[in-house]
């Protein structure tokens, strides 16, 4: 069952169109990745998700069947980050907890639990503004997952955080995610998009140009590269017909070969030529097929 | 109200009522009244007057008897305000009899000392010798119980008893009392207090909607600047925020009204009789204040008024609050608000005096007017109502729902938007927005 259904959501501001005819849905349990440049459009979507701003056209289904408020079984942050400077720590907390129509018992629990786990606890009953930056981020952060949401909407949520604290909510995410929570979460680390998502959507200029789980993604994308380590000369990699492109690093090269060309025939035809020390078949990453298809999409926009 | 709302108006309440400013702001009236107090007992002790001491030489042998009848005042502490003596001498010993007690004025054994002429009938001539000739009031109420008692002894002369003259000045007294006509009947009641009353608490209404109305507006600015809005909109309405916002302020509000409500109704109730008790002269500005009618259903329209007047107009703020992103900005469209104030401020004055005009009606139901128009013409009129007045609560409620839903579209935008602020044009379209 689906837990988010968005389809065909447009949005214009003024003559940009920013969100332009995007479709998708996440069943219970995935994790999502909405991947995309800067100024693709994914803050737009995840506002319209959020009911914060009003699709021109299309529509949003969300926890259709939930029979509790649903806002309660959301956990969203936003990537306008912000909180009552004035207020302490705990008394945020609360206030969000009770906005999320917590048990006052529940949340005082959570609170002492999460602000333990991200090291604020001696921070509990300071005031917001005296918290460094990253601090107030990691607040913010627990102020997200504060009431268990079902679905957690997280836009940028490594932003600003140096990697230990980084990691520190990528191990927090994943505990979620075994815990069954449904996860959507945008980035333009293509690393992190890696390991955490199952799914992703990549949108570029509004649009989506690539969707669909991990595996087959990639799959479809097709491209995969080669990993060579070798000793001799390196004359076969010139004017090499089977090779559409290469990168010589020196110690290795990495090869792409060209669409109808299999590995296996590739392999034969460098056995005699030179030594091979390391041959290996590697999956594009999700930043090589990022770079690809923005890239491309890029060009086909400019050749309009 | 649902639990959301609450969390919103507790979190306006007690962050704000947390404040430095506000707990001053709060126990500053009760503050300065217990000092007022406290500062009449001390002083009120201190230069309490002591009874006066006279010596009179009365020459007729007739004034003296009746002039002290007719000053019996005491003092709070119960003693006396005059003590007459009467120096028996004869026409040889006048001058060595005054200067003797010149003597003692000037030792101040006696406060002063008089001379009654025997040809006081025709002369009309009595001397006052003291060191301090400027306590009016006391020789005011001397020269009239002289007079008095020349009068009565000219109408003996033309042969009336003393008892019947007594009784013929008797009564002859007259007292003012005016009425008010209502009605329920008449009521009695002085004119001056009630109309200072009715401006005190007229300005005060407006004072108090406007420092609350512009809370509101900082309150929403502090939330756009923050950049908190988003996180918040996502677990409630931005209706609801907006309630919650609007009726948190309200409470606190409400209950600095009550504490400084509170202290006045005591103060007028008990400031007098107290200050009494202990044996001090009221001052004449606290006799004005014991005066009010400061009654609790005065107070509870005073609080009515606040209540509505202030949706209504902080409404508005709220508004004003979403469109902008710094107080600054916000004051070019709160200019026009304050105005709209102020004019029903200067309506109230004229109105409070001719509360039945018919001008004074329609005025008094103009939304932006009614807090303080009809709240004077109920304070005038009390304990009568003025035409209207039940119907100005229904107007009002009618207004403040359609000013909310107008504004709640308004500011569900508003909050969310940042950069350049709109003209009120393009805020007005925003209402158009689905």
């Amino acid at each position: 069952m689906a837990i988010l259904e968005v389809k065909n959501i447009s949005k214009s501001f003024a003559s940009l169109k920013a969100v332009d005819d995007v479709s998708f849905s996440i069943e219970e349990g995935d994790v999502l990745g909405l991947l995309g440049p800067n100024g693709a459009g994914k803050t737009t979507t995840i506002r319209m998700i959020m009911n914060i701003i009003v699709p021109d056209s299309g529509s949003v289904t969300l926890l259709k069947n939930s029979e509790e408020n649903s806002t309660n079984l959301i956990g969203y942050l936003p990537e306008e980050r912000g909180i009552y400077r004035k207020m302490k720590l705990v008394d945020v907390l609360l206030f969000l907890a009770k906005l999320k129509e917590m048990k006052m018992h529940d949340a005082k629990e959570q609170i002492d639990y999460w602000l333990e786990r991200l090291d604020l606890i001696k921070w509990k009953k300071k005031k917001i503004e005296e918290l460094s930056k990253g601090m107030q981020q990691k607040l913010q952060f627990i102020a997200t997952i504060l009431h268990k949401p079902k679905l957690l909407i997280l836009d940028e949520p490594f932003l600003g955080l140096d990697p230990i604290n980084t990691n520190l909510i990528k191990e927090i995410i994943l505990e979620l995610k075994a815990g069954g929570t449904t996860i959507i979460f945008s980035t333009h680390q293509m690393e992190s998009a890696e390991k955490l998502c199952n799914k992703i959507i990549l949108i570029n200029k509004g649009k989506v140009i690539l969707s669909g789980k991990i595996g087959e993604v990639k799959e479809s994308f097709g491209k995969r590269n080669i990993h060579l380590e070798y000793e001799g000369k390196e004359d076969f990699l010139n004017k090499n017909k089977m090779i559409k492109k290469f990168d010589n690093f020196g110690n290795y090269v990495e090869i792409q070969l060209e669409e109808n060309v299999s590995p296996q025939d590739f392999l034969k035809e460098i056995i005699s030529k030179i030594q091979i020390k390391k041959f290996e078949i590697k999956e594009p990453s999700l930043n090589d097929i990022f770079i690809e298809s923005v890239h491309s999409q890029n060009q086909e926009d400019d050749h309009e | 109200m649902n639990k959301k709302i609450w969390a919103v108006v507790s979190r306006e309440y007690f962050t704000r009522a947390k404040t430095k400013g506000y707990i001053i702001g709060t126990l500053m009236f009760p503050i300065i009244i217990v000092f007022l107090f406290g500062g009449i007992y001390i002083f009120g002790k201190a230069f309490q007057p002591s009874t006066q001491n006279f010596a009179v030489i009365d020459q007729t042998g007739r004034i003296y008897v009746q002039m002290v009848e007719m000053l019996p005042d005491t003092l709070k502490n119960g003693s006396l305000k005059f003590s007459f003596s009467e120096i028996k001498t004869t026409d040889e010993n006048l001058e060595p009899t005054i200067e003797e007690l010149k003597q003692k004025v000037l030792n101040k054994k006696l406060t002063g000392f008089l001379v009654i002429p025997e040809n006081i009938l025709e002369s009309k001539e009595v001397k006052y010798s003291a060191r301090n000739v400027s306590n009016f009031d006391d020789l005011e109420k001397i020269e009239w119980a002289i007079s008095k008692s020349v009068s009565n002894i000219r109408l003996e002369n033309l042969g009336y008893s003393p008892e019947v003259i007594r009784r013929e000045m008797y009564a002859g007294y007259i007292n003012l009392t005016s009425f008010q006509l209502t009605e329920k009947g008449e009521v009695s009641k002085s004119g001056v207090s009630n109309f200072l009353l009715t401006y005190l608490l007229t300005y005060l209404l407006m004072l108090f909607i406007m420092i609350y109305g512009q809370t509101i507006t900082a309150s929403v600015i502090e939330e756009k600047s923050q950049r908190i809005t988003e996180t918040i909109i996502s677990s409630i309405k931005p209706v609801e925020l907006m309630m919650g916002k609007l009726v948190g302020v309200c409470l606190l509000g409400i209950t600095q009204l009550v504490v400084i409500g509170s202290f006045v109704y005591l103060l007028s109730a008990f400031g007098a009789p107290f200050l009494l008790k202990m044996g001090i002269e009221t001052p004449k500005l606290l006799n004005i204040i014991g005066n009010l009618q400061f009654t609790p259903v005065v107070f509870m329209f005073f609080i009515l008024y606040f209540f509505m007047g202030y949706l209504l107009y902080a409404t508005l703020f709220a508004a004003v609050g979403s469109m902008v992103n710094t107080t600054d900005e916000g004051q070019q469209f709160l200019t026009p608000i304050i105005f709209l104030n102020i004019i029903g401020f200067f309506i109230m004055i004229t109105v409070a005096q001719n509360p039945d005009t018919p001008a004074a009606f329609w005025a008094s139901l103009f939304p932006f007017f009614t807090p303080s128009v009809m709240f004077a013409r109920i304070a005038v009129s009390h304990p009568s109502l003025p035409s209207g007045a039940v119907l100005s609560i229904f107007t009002m409620g009618i207004s403040i729902y359609l000013i909310i839903k107008l504004v709640a579209k308004i500011y569900r935008v508003g909050i969310l938007m940042y950069g350049k602020k709109p003209s009120l044009k393009e805020a007005l379209k925003w209402i158009r927005y689905k």
